[in-house]
């Protein structure tokens, strides 16, 4: 990549800006922390620049850095619409400075409900997954048992698993596992569905190849259906994760007494804003870093279709 | 004795409502060693004739039996190679070879597994591949893989379901030059009994010691010509006689006095 490709890109002409806009004076009374924008930004743009030096492939990097020219635009109209232009209500929305200020204070808390929140997607997706993988690779084997579980698994996979909480809430004993039971529920049926018909949808020419080969019935199953269904199997997983999340993050706003969607429901009651934004971005960021690790596993494991 | 023995086979399928003739009464047999090609246009049953050999399909009446057995399945003594498909994609070239001869050498180690697979693999040519996933190898390169494969699990049978059908014509000579050689061997070892399907009229000679000339709705065996020439075969050599030409020629004018026949003699203009 030539020089101007890599180091003249408008994402430094928005770092710019950014800080230039700082020059303009507050409309907004009070401290409005603007250094906290300008330290961050600064970070930012030194990973940046380290990065264009560093990165070998260029979609790679345009990649980031439209994403950090996203976020420096971002900042720039909150920072102007806030601050130092004072046009959309305060109590609402905060400046950007006094949020992060706030994530920097309430790092440990912060930290103390993400665990939280993973534990509880964590434990309810993995014992979804683990249960349904197997099941749908059971049930898929047999064409009758198949097509019946595929409808029964659309009929419960169309009920939003927010509405078992009720049910959750008198049967189990703690809210946690509450939380447990319903995301393994949001998981369970869109992994046995996608693992259904994964297997359902084995190229009868695969089976045949490795009929000829005379591979035994294990072999058969988890040498060859399960990786011919690992496709359709991601499928169901990715859906069963953004449920995952949306769901524990409701629950938690319901009757959790921790976790991120506890920390938002708490203090919004509160009207203190600034921490909602702060629990609204650490949700996003969780969310993003998740799937991004998800990707990966997926592209790993499929890599032979790429 | 013959090493197979195919026994008045029929196969009748139903579709949409309607009885459908595949195969009728079809009888050969292959002697131990013999390379035997079933040719015939396409619909005359001769894909259907071999799944029945390697037991994924099964006959309405009828029965084959290798070293005097009947068929009743798939069997350690058959490989197959198929035209499509035969490579598991989430298997390197390697690994999918290795899974091969694991299924006839469950006691071999993983190691020993995969040195016998680099083993066939160089065979092949394709030593520098052989961590490559099917969908990073041209067709030609993948049918390799499922050769060497079929031969790495040195079964005593070949079963070839148009191997080459779906290769371009300048590698599809290089392949057919390749079995050739790997099947003629340097004379040390015993033959591989083949059967090999194709609609290649050129192919069956050059590879073959018999062909069957199938005729199609119903699928029955129209001829059993048994081929000339010596072996070792070499291509160059062998097209440029006139022997060649000859029984290439009178191959030729059966085929097509077959198709005449189906589609109403004379009048029609081929």
């Amino acid at each position: 990549m030539s020089f101007k490709k890599r180091y003249l890109r408008t994402v430094h002409l928005l770092f710019i800006v950014l800080l230039l806009i700082h020059l303009i004076p507050n409309k907004l009374p009070g401290d409005t922390f603007g250094s906290y924008v300008i330290w961050f930004a600064v970070g930012l743009e030194v990973l940046t620049l380290i990065l264009s030096a560093v990165i070998k492939k260029p979609l790679g990097l345009n990649l980031f850095l439209d994403i950090v020219g996203f976020i420096f635009g971002f900042l720039i109209i909150w920072t102007l619409a806030t601050a130092k232009l004072n046009i959309i209500n305060p109590a609402l929305f905060p400046p950007p400075g006094k949020v992060f200020k706030q994530l920097i204070e309430d790092n440990k808390k912060i930290f103390v409900n993400i665990i939280s929140s993973l534990g509880i997607i964590l434990q309810g997706y993995l014992l979804g997954a683990v249960v349904a993988i197997p099941l749908g690779l059971f049930l898929g084997c047999s064409a009758r048992l198949g097509s019946a579980a595929t409808y029964i698994s659309k009929f419960f996979g169309a009920i939003p698993p927010i509405v078992y909480i009720p049910y959750g809430i008198a049967l189990l004993p703690t809210f946690r596992s509450v939380s447990v039971f319903v995301i393994f529920l949001a998981t369970f049926w869109p992994v046995l569905a996608g693992t259904m018909s994964g297997v359902m949808n084995v190229d009868k020419k695969t089976i045949d190849s490795a009929k000829v080969l005379n591979v035994n019935k294990l072999s058969m199953l988890f040498s060859v259906i399960l990786p011919a269904s690992l496709p359709e199997i991601f499928i169901g997983c990715n859906q069963g994760l953004t449920v995952s999340f949306i769901l524990l993050t409701s629950a938690e706003m319901i009757g959790a007494r921790s976790g991120l969607g506890y920390y938002i429901k708490n203090y919004s009651d509160f009207g203190d804003y600034t921490r909602t934004l702060v629990g609204l971005i650490v949700i996003g960021v969780v969310i993003v870093f998740i799937s991004f690790l998800f990707n990966k596993l997926q592209k790993y494991l499929l890599r032979w279709k790429y | 004795m013959s090493k197979i023995e195919i026994e008045n086979l029929t196969v009748d399928y139903v579709a949409k409502n309607e009885r459908f003739t595949a195969l009728d009464d079809v009888s050969f047999s292959v002697g131990t060693g013999e390379f035997v090609s079933v040719i015939g246009s396409s619909g005359c049953g001769k894909s259907t004739l071999l799944s029945i050999m390697e037991g994924i399909n099964h006959p309405t009446a009828g029965r084959i039996l290798i070293d005097g057995k009947p068929v009743e399945g798939t069997g350690a003594e058959r490989g197959v190679v198929f035209q499509h498909y035969s490579l598991f994609p989430w298997m390197t070239a390697r690994k999918n070879v290795a899974f091969g001869v694991k299924q006839v050498k469950s006691d071999a180690s993983k190691k020993e597994r995969l040195k016998i697979a680099d083993r066939f693999l160089k065979k092949v040519g394709l030593e520098k591949f052989k961590n490559k996933y099917p969908s990073q190898l041209s067709g030609g390169m993948q049918q390799r893989v499922a050769i060497a494969r079929a031969l790495a699990m040195d079964t005593d049978i070949l079963l070839m379901d148009e191997p080459f059908g779906a290769i371009d014509a300048k590698n599809r000579t290089i392949l057919q030059e390749l079995l050739l050689s790997l099947w003629e061997g340097d004379g040390t070892k015993e033959r591989k009994t083949v059967v090999f399907v194709t609609h290649d009229i050129d192919e069956a000679i050059l590879l073959s010691d018999k062909i069957v000339m199938m005729t199609g709705s119903p699928g029955r065996v129209y001829k059993e010509i048994e081929v000339p020439f010596e072996r070792p075969r070499n291509r160059a050599k062998l097209i440029e006689t006139n022997e060649y030409n000859k029984f290439r020629n009178k191959l030729l004018s059966l085929f097509y006095s077959d198709i005449r026949s189906k589609i109403g003699g004379e009048e029609v203009v081929l």
